[in-house]
């Protein structure tokens, strides 16, 4: 049995103080050991940023890779030995931004991974730029006179994606995020949890005092997650912002595709064919 | 004394459709069963329907080393085809075509050369038969002047279409034997003997040899976008996925190929990838990563001519300089096999070679090698045993470092998933353990330490490489020859083959062939380039790419280049004629 201290990195995160990334820090802490997980079972994948560095403030096997490559790493290694419990993190810039042809294939693919997205509408490690989730106008250092553009929703692109499970957090409500992660690691395919993680230096707009005020947790009030029409409609609501999980779909995931070949972790295969086999092989060419 | 003709030049020409492929499919088992050695080239374009298609085969007693320059024998399909190929028939040559489609009086076009219309309506009453089979009528007609056994062909036609009806199976056979009956009655047989040794051998493409290559040595894991000309590994091992129990995935992109393939090689699966020089433009990024994190992958570049997207269906040497893109330095292994069984090797050295050194290692292919199809030797598939390099199957009770500095820049792995041996493997700059140093240690004195330890690690391995498993480039013919042609890859066939005509026309010449492009051991290469007397490179590039790698590497200049960039292949003809121009301008 693990323990939340268990997962304790000696790595101390390079994090701002008030960073919204600390809760989700917790609640993988907290949400492991309620699922039984052990360290050695868990690999962390994430991308670059801020948030991206998460994998070395935790305990578990990591990979931090290319910005807006953590989705296909994760899925690789997943397929190459699916007995793990493959969790992607990563910032919006790298998921919905650099990332985002990735993660919507990740989505329809449906590889049973989780994807936690650290939401914090500013570009941080690189000083403040926009970021696909910035607010229409939001004045950054690369657009000073406001962003043109409008802010992906994230939901309703996974909704339209085929994402199999979507949900949203505020970092802040650490009990609702180790709930919703438990959920989405225990999904069978691929989770999206996206997370308002509030940037405390870069972002005075997004802050955690703005999602405290305004997000509300709809599986407190009988949404159905089946529903996805529900699930548009709480993804694009504009009298406070819904949070938990907002959609759930029972489906096979992509590895029950390859039952045979998965049958055992294809990383313990045996290796090359045998004398028959590489008969039959040059056979096919006479 | 005369010598027997033992070998001949097949072409077959006609419109993206007409079953050019199916016919030199059926002409070039009958040659392969028979024990016939076969040079094949397709030419086509990047077009479905409608674009002008022709394949021609090189077929002899003995090895045929290019697919020759004019043809012998030609089966012309549609309208368009006689002004194409008419013209380039070797004088003394036949042409036979569909005289139900080409109406035409074709044997006033030349007079030096034998026209056979075979007039497929008339020859047909079956009810099914359709124009499009003409194909087969005129590939019997060809098996029966050239004196193969055409029992052969009627057998490979059952094995071909074993799938499909009894009807359709006779019928095909049919209308083959009304074209072996047809030549038969009407034409002369040629003054060629074409002896095959009854070694039934293996009739494939280069992408055939590279996927068999792959598996035979321990993939598990193969990720792609389609780009000619790579597609054929994807098309191969997407068949044997099931029954070989290996993933086989396409990906949104390049880029998600390479880092599919990254993630499971971190696993502990062997994984690969093919791409062409596009696609992997697109990978260089996830090359760099492999490197950083010494992750064991294999990609295949499959050149083709031209840069950006280029001409996709014809062939170049142009991509040697692409191999070294990525920022900062790591180590890579480069490998260029020669010629298909080569190719098999190569991909199971490449697989073990990413295993020893865990870095990535790129296969350079290209159309020529690829696709075009060949009768090869059987491929010994214990020779290239599976060898997987530093694997750490425990940890007792100490903690782990997987970035250890050793005396060979290799740490030994441990495949995630054993407990208590956690760790990050880290794109950032990191220490042994993995810990990125690149954040708030950078700069810091003892960071500097760090850096400089763990990059000396990383770049050891190209050292260690070079000497232990990097192999010279051979020299054929004799080592005091007063001309050497160099080369590398695929055109190692035609090399031989215009060294034989130099040869023939009393040129004393060798040949100079690298196969392992990076890095170069340099003290044996320079050697060697030393002892040569004049130095020709022969590249299908403009800018002679391995000449310039062999001047940054080892500091020794070829002035004399043979270039060709037309997207068409060497034959040793060709190469002789070319010759001629640099030769005389001495």
């Amino acid at each position: 049995m693990s323990e939340s201290k268990d997962f304790n990195s000696s790595v101390h995160p390079d994090w701002c103080p008030g960073c919204g990334d600390f809760g989700l820090l917790t609640a993988f802490k907290k949400a492991f050991p309620i699922l039984n997980l052990e360290p050695h079972q868990i690999m962390t994948v994430s991308g670059i940023g801020c948030s991206s560095n998460l994998p070395g403030f935790i305990n578990t096997y990591g990979m931090h890779t290319l910005h807006g490559r953590a989705l296909p790493i994760a899925q690789g290694f997943k397929l190459a030995n699916h007995k793990m419990t493959v969790v992607a993190v990563g910032g919006d810039g790298d998921g919905y931004g650099i990332g985002v042809g990735h993660f919507v294939h990740a989505m329809r693919r449906n590889i049973d991974i989780t994807y936690v997205v650290m939401n914090n509408s500013i570009y941080g490690l690189t000083t403040g730029q926009t970021s696909p989730t910035s607010a229409l106008k939001m004045k950054t250092k690369s657009t000073p006179f406001g962003n043109p553009e409008l802010p992906i929703n994230p939901l309703t692109l996974a909704l339209g994606s085929g994402c199999s499970f979507v949900a949203r957090v505020y970092t802040g409500h650490v009990p609702q995020l180790i709930e919703v992660l438990k959920r989405a690691i225990q999904h069978q395919g691929f989770a999206l949890v996206d997370t308002f993680s509030p940037c405390v230096t870069f972002n005075k707009l997004n802050t955690h005092e703005f999602y405290k005020q305004n997000v509300k947790d709809i599986n407190q009030n009988g949404h159905d997650p089946s529903d996805i029409m529900a699930a548009f409609r709480e993804a694009t609501r504009t009298d406070y912002i819904a949070t938990g999980i907002l959609y759930q779909q029972e489906r096979s995931c992509y590895e029950e595709s390859e039952r045979e070949t998965l049958a055992e972790p294809i990383y313990r295969h045996r290796l090359g064919v045998s004398a028959e086999e590489a008969e039959k092989l040059v056979a096919e060419f006479i | 004394m005369t010598q027997v003709k033992d070998n001949i030049i097949v072409r077959i020409a006609g419109a993206a459709g007409d079953g050019i492929a199916s016919s030199g499919e059926i002409f070039g088992k009958v040659c392969s069963r028979l024990g016939l050695h076969v040079m094949a080239y397709n030419s086509y374009q990047s077009a479905i329907r409608g674009g002008h298609v022709w394949l021609q085969l090189n077929v002899g007693s003995r090895k045929t080393l290019s697919h020759g320059e004019a043809p012998e024998v030609v089966v012309l399909l549609n309208k368009t085809s006689p002004l194409v190929h008419v013209p380039s028939v070797k004088k003394g040559g036949v042409v036979f075509y569909n005289s139900s489609n080409i109406t035409e009086d074709l044997s006033k076009m030349r007079d030096d050369v034998t026209f056979y219309g075979v007039p497929f309506r008339e020859l047909i009453t079956e009810k099914g038969a359709d124009m499009i089979m003409a194909n087969i009528m005129l590939t019997g007609a060809v098996v029966q002047i050239l004196g193969l056994n055409p029992q052969i062909g009627l057998d490979f036609i059952r094995d071909r279409f074993a799938k499909k009806q009894e009807e359709v199976i006779k019928l095909n056979q049919k209308i083959f034997q009304i074209g072996v009956d047809w030549a038969k009655q009407n034409a002369k047989s040629l003054d060629v003997v074409l002896k095959g040794d009854g070694k039934g051998r293996m009739f494939m493409t280069g992408n055939h040899a590279f996927g068999m290559g792959l598996l035979a040595h321990g993939l598990k894991f193969y990720a792609a976008y389609p780009m000619s000309p790579s597609t054929g590994v994807l098309h191969y091992l997407a068949t044997k996925a099931k029954s070989h129990k290996i993933v086989v995935k396409q990906t949104e992109d390049e880029i998600a190929a390479v880092n599919f393939v990254i993630g499971a090689a971190h696993a502990g699966v062997r994984a690969a990838t093919a791409t062409s020089g596009g696609g992997f433009s697109l990978m260089v990024e996830g090359i760099g990563l492999a490197g950083m994190l010494e992750e064991p992958i294999v990609i295949i570049n499959v050149q083709r001519g031209a840069p950006s997207t280029g001409i996709p269906t014809k062939q170049e040497q142009g991509d040697l300089n692409l191999m070294f893109g990525g920022s900062g330095d790591f180590a890579r292994i480069v490998l260029a096999p020669k010629d298909m069984e080569d190719a098999f090797y190569t991909a199971g050295r490449a697989l073990n070679l990413a295993e020893k050194y865990q870095t990535p290692v790129l296969i350079l292919s290209d159309l020529f090698l690829s696709e075009h199809f060949q009768t090869v030797e059987p491929f010994q598939f214990d020779a290239v045993p599976i060898e997987r390099g530093k694997i750490q199957e425990s940890v007792n009770g100490g903690s782990y470092k997987r970035y250890l500095i050793t005396e060979d820049g290799v740490s030994p792995r441990v495949l995630p998933g054993m407990p208590g041996a956690m760790y990050v493997s880290a794109s950032d700059e990191h220490d042994e353990s993995g810990v990125v140093i690149s954040d708030v240690l950078a700069g810091l004195p003892s960071s500097l330490d760090i850096r400089n330890k763990i990059h000396t690690k990383r770049m050891k391995k190209l050292e260690v490489a070079r000497a232990e498993d990097m192999r010279l480039p051979t020299l054929t013919g004799p080592a005091n020859a007063e001309l050497t042609l160099m080369g590398w890859g695929s055109t190692y066939d035609a090399i031989e083959e215009a060294c034989q005509l130099l040869r023939e026309a009393g040129v004393s010449v060798n040949h100079l062939h690298f196969t392992d492009l990076y890095p170069l051991p340099v003290e044996g290469v320079l050697e060697i380039l030393n002892s040569c007397r004049e130095i020709i490179a022969v590249e299908t590039n403009f800018s002679s790419q391995m000449v310039r790698l062999i001047r940054a590497e080892t500091g020794f200049s070829i002035k004399r280049t043979v270039n060709r960039y037309d997207g068409e292949p060497f034959t040793g003809e060709d190469i002789f004629k070319r010759l001629q121009e640099v030769l005389a301008h001495v």
